[in-house]
């Protein structure tokens, strides 16, 4: 190739692609740091070392936009690295829980981080993705690590049935978007989301309409909205908590940021069918968290119905296509699918930290029952669950709260109001279960033959801690984060 | 001086410290937070004596900036006291020390979680009473159930677990509703300034008026509760310990009809007016039923839980004839109502600790053994049906006068009710007190000792202040209530002149026809 092609294509990518960039250095050297015995003492220094340059990097993308690389197919805006952010805190507390989890898989920790490291940047190239090819890059590479990780405790059947079940019906999301792809791209001759929004009279024919809904299912699966759900709880209870956790927070918010990019080539007419989808998802999360007694499996359910919640923001977003406050309503549904994802990565990221370390006194503690009466053994564990619990519920001085006001906001201004009384009702159901297990922690008797949990772990108790301040700080001081990019 | 901020986060601030403090003895706990509670109630003095009773606008006014919505909307921190809240404010920070002090009567175990989330009520409370921006009133409004959800969950009666979560659930579902209209209201108006928002809606036609009001107002009810929504509360009542119930009665359920005055009536007048016969069959409906469940009780507790659903539905009635003496009325007989309900549940709680039942049939010739008590059972009695030189005679009274104004009809229906009300407290006081002793365990009941004295000591002091001159609680309501009345008076003209124009094109096409 002509080297003065490359190097227009190439072009400010360096501060644009920063994140990746050291994520793949990271990765790399955790990998070379897994082979040598004598480095194996500087692994546990890398992944933080990593995610933190990312993070710096990605913090730099919000101050000093980069802009479209890579022939304009990532763009490298604030956005993207408001994003990233979150899938860095993601993945940084999936690692931090990761810590003394293992037990007979720990020979494989090497293994483990550099996966754990490559699945951010699947989620940051989805974010940034322009068009579809690079987002189906971004997809895989985040699809394939979290594939493994499923199954990372090969021993266990439980967690190789998740990996499978995961992966089959994760081919089966990617051969739907490649279909929808295939037909955009015939119908349209575009693959990019420019082109495709530019195209919109195309898209409404069948093809244009297939092409688009088959796109839009394979991003609900990933994403756990219904009728694409089925998987969910059953994988996140096989796979180890920690990939759960990063599953539920950094897949989902992924997928909602490339569906914020895509909403511009949906059209208007598309936002009340998405609305439904939307409580639909909602309800279906909500009653189907009530019955559960297994921690993991409630909160999968849970994230079902979150997924529900944020594909409303969508909804408005696109409901309000044409509309004279088009862009007023699309920027609020970026800063309300932002800060949603946000409050959920430390609360439920949070959340599912706790059982993981509860889980190192024995695997009981995954079942509700087990965590009866905690708050008298273990007030400190009981309290941040409390906390997580009530902002995944959207109680006020949470994250979750200003979340779900800046979300229903969107859909009340594009007009959806029954959709957003609907959807408020469901959460009525949501605080069902999310006070039972507040009931479990503080207001039941200890079981007689529970012992308290003795197991010390500091940096599973660093990362509950941090996110609880966290879900606190979105929730009291939303402008000392956000400030920038909300309004 | 930031005055409110204060009286809001003292709390907040003395429940962090207690939460931390390094103390094993709950005495020190308790005495910790009895100690929060009256600086907060000296705070609270202030504020009375700081509000200028001759101004109708928000007073002690304290305003930041607090985050900005998408859309450009700035929510302000913002606390103001006005002629609405004034009373709530004063009510909260007096009864509160008292709540505080009975505690350590029926609160053995858990002694630090238990004061914490007493004095993060406090906070609550506070915040929902004074906040002026409509963000930060919803804020704390669903904040303040997370304290009252522990206090039942944890130190409730034996079948607690259902109470709190049907209360949770009840209030939250209302809540809920009232999120979507306060976000539609928020980006009709652009602001999320109470005194804007209201100036704003009060400009609106009645279908948007009546929607947001139907919002509003289903969340506030079911707070209140209004009839259809009562089931949680005698459940609730139940089952909380008794510092819950005080605060139950005497300040929370305020809280629904605070809400009603301030954002159902003030802010959509016109929908006010036309939901307004609704609401007074409601509460004239309320007050009977509300008497005859009480009436059916065996379960004391459970008997002064249902007369709560009758008191309130004075406060209702009385609110919704939009006349000078229902509002002022129903704003004087909230207060009553949590000076002389709270009474009550404090005895009821000091005889249960003793006794440990609260069948009407447990007890008898209780006034022989423990005469102190009697007197206050009485008094509490006494000031709860109404009687003249009492707190709740001047309340109710205007509030009848009021609601006779309006509809005589369903200010007879609720005479009948101050009826049914002195037969079923009068019952309970005869059977508890009064006649022979017929249980044997009865009879060497200890009377009430000093510290239950002290606490009972200043609400009747009040009760009879309050009952004898009026005047001061009035005069502080007024100018605030007048502003309200004058915003009914000319939506009432609104509305005329809409149903005057609507009629005129008809008739003039009926004649164009002929």
């Amino acid at each position: 190739m002509n080297p003065e092609i490359l190097n227009e294509l190439y072009a400010g990518a360096g501060a644009a692609l920063a994140p990746l960039l050291w994520l793949a250095a990271g990765l790399s050297a955790v990998l070379i740091a897994d082979v040598f015995a004598g480095l194996k003492a500087v692994r546990p220094v890398l992944v933080p070392l990593t995610l933190g340059g990312a993070a710096w990097s990605a913090g730099a993308l919000i101050s000093d936009p980069a802009g479209a690389v890579l022939g304009g197919s990532f763009l490298a805006d604030a956005r993207t690295g408001a994003f990233a952010l979150v899938f860095l805190a993601s993945a940084a507390l999936a690692w931090a829980q990761a810590r003394r989890y293992y037990t007979e898989e720990a020979p494989f920790l090497g293994e483990h981080d550099a996966l754990l490291l490559t699945a951010p940047m699947g989620m940051i190239l989805m974010a940034g993705a322009q068009d579809l090819i690079l987002f189906f890059v971004g997809l895989e590479l985040l699809s394939i690590p979290l594939y493994c990780l499923s199954a990372f405790r090969r021993a266990r059947t439980e967690s190789v049935e998740a990996g499978l079940r995961y992966f089959v019906l994760g081919a089966f999301g990617v051969a739907l978007f490649l279909m929808g792809a295939a037909l955009l791209y015939t119908l349209t001759g575009s693959v990019s989301l420019e082109g495709l929004a530019a195209a919109k009279e195309l898209l409404a024919s069948p093809m244009g309409a297939t092409g688009l809904a088959l796109l839009l299912a394979s991003l609900f699966f990933k994403a756990g909205v219904a009728p694409f759900h089925l998987w969910v709880p059953d994988v996140y209870q096989g796979a180890p908590t920690p990939i759960a956790s990063l599953m539920a927070t950094g897949t989902k918010a992924a997928a909602f940021a490339f569906l914020l990019r895509l909403v511009p080539a949906l059209p208007a007419e598309a936002g009340v069918g998405l609305g439904l989808v939307a409580v639909v998802t909602m309800a279906i999360g909500n009653l189907g968290a009530l019955g559960q007694t297994d921690l993991k499996r409630l909160f999968a359910w849970s994230g079902v119905a979150h997924a529900g919640t944020l594909l409303l923001v969508i909804a408005g977003a696109v409901a309000a296509g044409g509309t004279d406050h088009q862009e007023a309503v699309r920027n609020a549904a970026f800063s309300a699918t932002l800060l949603y994802v946000a409050a959920y990565a430390f609360s439920a990221g949070g959340a599912l930290g706790l059982v993981a370390w509860m889980e190192a006194d024995g695997e009981e503690y995954r079942s509700l029952s087990r965590w009866q009466g905690l708050g008298t053994v273990r007030p400190g564990v009981a309290a941040g669950m409390t906390l997580f619990a009530l902002s995944l519920g959207g109680i006020p001085a949470t994250g979750g709260f200003l979340g779900k006001w800046l979300a229903f906001s969107t859909a009340v201004r594009a007009e959806l109001v029954p959709l957003a009384v609907l959807g408020a009702l469901t959460s009525v159901v949501a605080l069902g279960y999310y006070l039972r297990i507040v009931v479990d922690l503080w207001m039941r008797p200890r079981p007689e033959d529970a012992a308290a949990p003795s197991a010390e772990r500091p940096l599973a108790a660093f990362a509950a801690g941090f996110s609880a301040a966290m879900v606190l700080a979105l929730g009291v001081a939303p402008g000392l984060l956000l400030g920038r990019l909300i309004g | 001086m930031p005055l409110l901020t204060l009286i809001t986060f003292v709390p907040l601030l003395g429940a962090v410290l207690l939460a931390l403090a390094p103390l094993k003895d709950d005495r020190a706990l308790r005495l910790g937070a009895l100690g929060v509670t009256l600086v907060n109630a000296v705070l609270g003095l202030l504020v009375w004596q700081g509000f200028d009773p001759a101004e109708a606008g928000l007073q002690l006014v304290e305003s930041t900036p607090w985050f900005e919505l998408p859309g450009a909307i700035a929510v302000n921190y913002s606390l103001g006291v006005d002629g609405i809240s004034i009373l709530m404010v004063a009510l909260t920070a007096f009864l509160m020390p008292v709540v505080a002090l009975s505690a350590s009567g029926h609160v053995k175990q858990r002694v630090r979680e238990f004061v914490v989330w007493l004095l993060v009520m406090e906070t609550g409370m506070m915040g929902v009473f004074l906040a002026s921006d409509l963000v930060l009133f919803y804020f704390f409004w669903e904040i303040s159930l997370v304290p009252l959800y522990f206090m039942l969950g944890i130190w409730g009666g034996s079948r607690r677990l259902y109470a709190t979560v049907k209360f949770f659930l009840y209030t939250l579902a209302g809540s809920l509703v009232m999120l979507v209209a306060a976000i539609a209201l928020t980006y009709q108006a652009g602001t999320t300034d109470l005194a804007r928002l209201t100036e704003w809606a009060g400009m609106q036609d009645l279908t948007m008026q009546g929607w947001l009001f139907a919002a509003f107002a289903l969340a506030f009810a079911i707070k209140v509760p209004v009839l259809p929504f009562h089931t949680w509360l005698p459940d609730a009542h139940t089952e909380a310990p008794t510092s819950g119930s005080v605060i139950l009665a005497g300040v929370l359920l305020k809280m629904g009809t605070y809400g009603l005055l301030r954002f159902g009536i003030a802010m959509f007048p016109m929908a006010a007016v036309e939901a307004a016969p609704l609401f007074m069959v409601l509460g004239a409906v309320g007050i009977v039923y509300g008497a005859f469940l009480a009436m059916a009780q065996t379960d004391v507790k459970r008997l002064v839980a249902c007369s709560s659903v009758s008191h309130l539905g004075y406060v209702v009635l009385g609110m919704f004839a939009l006349t000078t003496a229902g509002l002022r009325g129903s704003v004087l007989q909230m207060v009553n109502h949590g000076l002389s309900t709270g009474l009550l549940f404090l005895l009821i709680g000091m005889i249960y600790e003793r006794r440990h039942s609260r069948e009407l049939d447990a007890y008898g010739g209780i006034a022989k053994v423990m005469p102190t008590f009697a007197f206050f059972f009485v008094f509490s009695v006494l000031s709860s049906v109404g009687l003249p030189g009492l707190n709740g005679f001047v309340g109710e009274w205007m509030i009848l006068l009021g609601s006779f104004e309006a509809s005589p009809t369903l200010a007879a229906i609720a005479v009948t009710g101050v009826i049914f009300g002195a037969v079923y407290l009068l019952r309970a006081t005869r059977l508890m007190l009064f006649g022979p002793v017929t249980h044997e365990e009865n009879e060497r009941l200890p009377d009430l000792d000093a510290r239950e004295i002290g606490l009972l000591a200043p609400l009747c002091l009040l009760c009879v202040v309050m009952g004898v001159m009026p005047g001061p609680f009035v005069e502080r309501t007024a100018p605030a209530l007048d502003r309200v009345e004058a915003r009914i008076q000319s939506a009432r003209e609104q509305l005329e002149l809409a149903a005057t124009l609507h009629d005129a094109p008809a008739v003039a096409g009926e004649e164009r026809t002929r």
